[in-house]
């Protein structure tokens, strides 16, 4: 099936994509890699995994395990680096057509300036703040958790960088309202909600009346957040004016149409991508043939009517 | 526009499914997938209602079927053990490098389930008149599955074969048989103890590692292992990189 020309049209606040379904951060790789799958070009953008200065190990232990409804991951931010995510990755994007988001993370406001000052020197479109890092300045309190922190963080972006600035913000917070209207005050262009919520697993096995466990504490993730990121999307849709990109657990076509009726403009599919490798593609044209055959001129008079 | 590519997900039809042992099954599936499968490479299955596939290595593939022996461990292989023959599957694959077979004499070792890809080499390797000896081991008789077909067998309990685990006498068979190139599949012990092994009589190991995947591609950065690399220590995952690496490669926690 070919992509109807402009019915699926995305305006985030003026950061144009053909189509309002991308990709979350850590679950699609950097470029191509989902290539053997599906024709990536066809998505509205990729959101990359995140990047950070330096190139990073990640974590030693249990990085991953499956839960009810989905999974938790302890992964610690592992990635090629800025330097390298250039050099090697982008040329691969722009030659494949694929629009993308590079997600940076840091640990103080200078790593994420910096981080902006390159992507920016570099002709990257859009970055997504990636905020549920420890700010080692304040003791380690994550940086999407205080709004004030936030508020100086996306300022200090927003400073270096002209493009198309998105920031992700996490759930694990009391009042995601103060969190993203920090966000739009700074000069965020668009909020993505909702990053992953705290879990930990803990797997028993009992060997001669001694018990061993398996702990994995990390992002739960996956078909089980998506109440919880609902809530999130509703909730910021009556706050901001900016556009809300919605995130958490989607698998059908109904689950986006739930998150453009709790007010979300596009959506991100994550930990599904692993489960099916097609399905956000195919998310693309179930998009497409739904607004077609239930007569909508084109997605905004769908988003419209879902909200009416 | 969609463009036609050599797709890597596939809908396949059960073709089989027999119980090969008290707890392990033989499943037979056809799909669309043509190319030429390297033992130690796997596919992963879409198990409904659960988030991460499972991958399995494969044990045979004869006229465009593909066997996989899996022994029921959790969810996804009860879900698999369940399917009937014409059930359509999702899978996905083939994924991962390999065994990178060399003409030498070989000495092959599968543990428990781990003996489905080393029955797997073991084929290939007599189709290419590559001496080998394949060792294999399981907790009793009643585990062993009645499609492998090993030249010395052990069982923990000694109910079938010589009595142990596969590593019990390996220095000795080692001192025998002399071989140049061992082959290995199994638990983390049986994989460490015989890359030692391997370093220490100076034979080449090459061994296929286990570990719990979400993407099967390399993405989510979920199944990574130490490995050296240029002198240096980076992250391998079992994957993409693997599942099969070289003994003297891998850096054990």
């Amino acid at each position: 099936m070919a992509v109807i020309n402009g019915i699926l049209k995305t305006d985030l606040n003026g950061f144009i994509l053909k189509n309002p379904v991308m990709t979350a951060s850590g679950t699609f790789g950097y470029a191509n890699e989902y290539n053997d799958f599906i024709d990536v070009e066809n998505l509205g953008a990729i959101v990359t995994k995140a990047i950070s200065l330096l190139p990073r190990e990640g974590n030693k232990h249990i990085r991953i395990v499956e839960t009810k409804a989905g999974m938790i991951n302890s992964i610690g931010l592992e990635n090629v680096g800025i330097e390298k995510f250039l050099s090697d990755k982008v040329p691969v994007l722009n030659a494949n057509n694929i629009e993308f988001i590079v997600n940076i993370a840091g640990s103080t406001v200078e790593e994420y300036t910096n981080l902006a000052k390159i992507c920016s020197s570099n002709n990257i479109k859009a970055i997504e703040l990636n905020v549920s890092c420890p700010n080692v300045k304040t003791g380690c309190l994550e940086f999407g958790t205080d709004d004030k922190s936030l508020y100086e963080l996306v300022s200090a972006v927003r400073n270096e960088y002209k493009g198309f600035l998105m920031v992700k913000l996490t759930p694990n917070v009391t009042s995601i309202e103060s969190i993203g209207i920090a966000a739009e005050k700074a000069g965020a262009d668009a909020v993505s909600a909702i990053n992953t919520l705290k879990g930990t697993s803990i797997k028993l096995n009992i060997v001669n009346g001694k018990f061993y466990k398996t702990i994995v504490q990390g992002g739960y993730s996956g078909a089980g957040i998506k109440p919880v990121a609902i809530n999130a999307v509703s909730r910021l849709s009556k706050v901001l004016n900016i556009p809300i990109v919605g995130i958490g657990g989607i698998e059908i076509l109904e689950d986006i149409l739930e998150f453009f009726a709790a007010g979300a403009e596009a959506v991100q599919i994550g930990t599904a991508n692993f489960t099916h490798p097609d399905i956000s593609q195919n998310l693309v044209f179930e998009l497409e043939e739904y607004i077609v055959k239930n007569g909508f001129n084109d997605l905004t008079e769908l988003k419209k009517e879902l909200r009416a | 526009m969609i463009k036609e590519k050599s797709k890597k997900i596939h809908k396949a039809k059960v073709a089989r499914i027999e119980k090969v042992s008290a707890n392990s099954y033989l499943i037979e599936i056809e799909g669309e997938i043509s190319q030429e499968i390297k033992a130690g490479q796997f596919i992963s299955i879409y198990c409904e209602n659960l988030t991460f596939r499972r991958p399995f290595s494969v044990f045979s593939h004869n006229s465009g079927k593909i066997g996989i022996l899996f022994k029921e461990r959790g969810k996804g292989t009860k879900y698999i053990k369940s399917l009937k023959k014409d059930d359509l599957i999702d899978i996905t694959g083939v994924f991962g490098n390999g065994f990178n077979i060399e003409n030498k004499k070989s000495l092959l070792i599968g543990a428990g389930i781990g003996a489905a890809p080393i029955s797997f080499l073991k084929s290939k390797l007599n189709e290419k008149n590559i001496e080998n000896l394949f060792i294999a081991g399981f907790l009793n008789k009643n585990e062993i599955p009645s499609c492998i077909k090993a030249d010395i067998a052990y069982t923990d309990d000694g109910s079938y074969g010589r009595k142990g685990s596969v590593i019990t006498d390996i220095e000795n068979i080692i001192k025998d048989y002399k071989p140049e190139i061992i082959y290995v599949c199994g638990p983390e012990i049986v994989l460490k103890t015989l890359s030692r092994i391997g370093e220490k009589y100076n034979i080449e190991t090459q061994i296929a590692v286990e570990k719990v995947m979400a993407c099967s591609i390399g993405v989510c950065r979920g199944c990574v292992i130490s490995v050296r690399k240029d002198g240096n220590i980076v992250n391998a995952a079992v994957c993409k990189d693997g599942p099969v690496f070289s003994g003297s490669e891998v850096v054990w926690q």
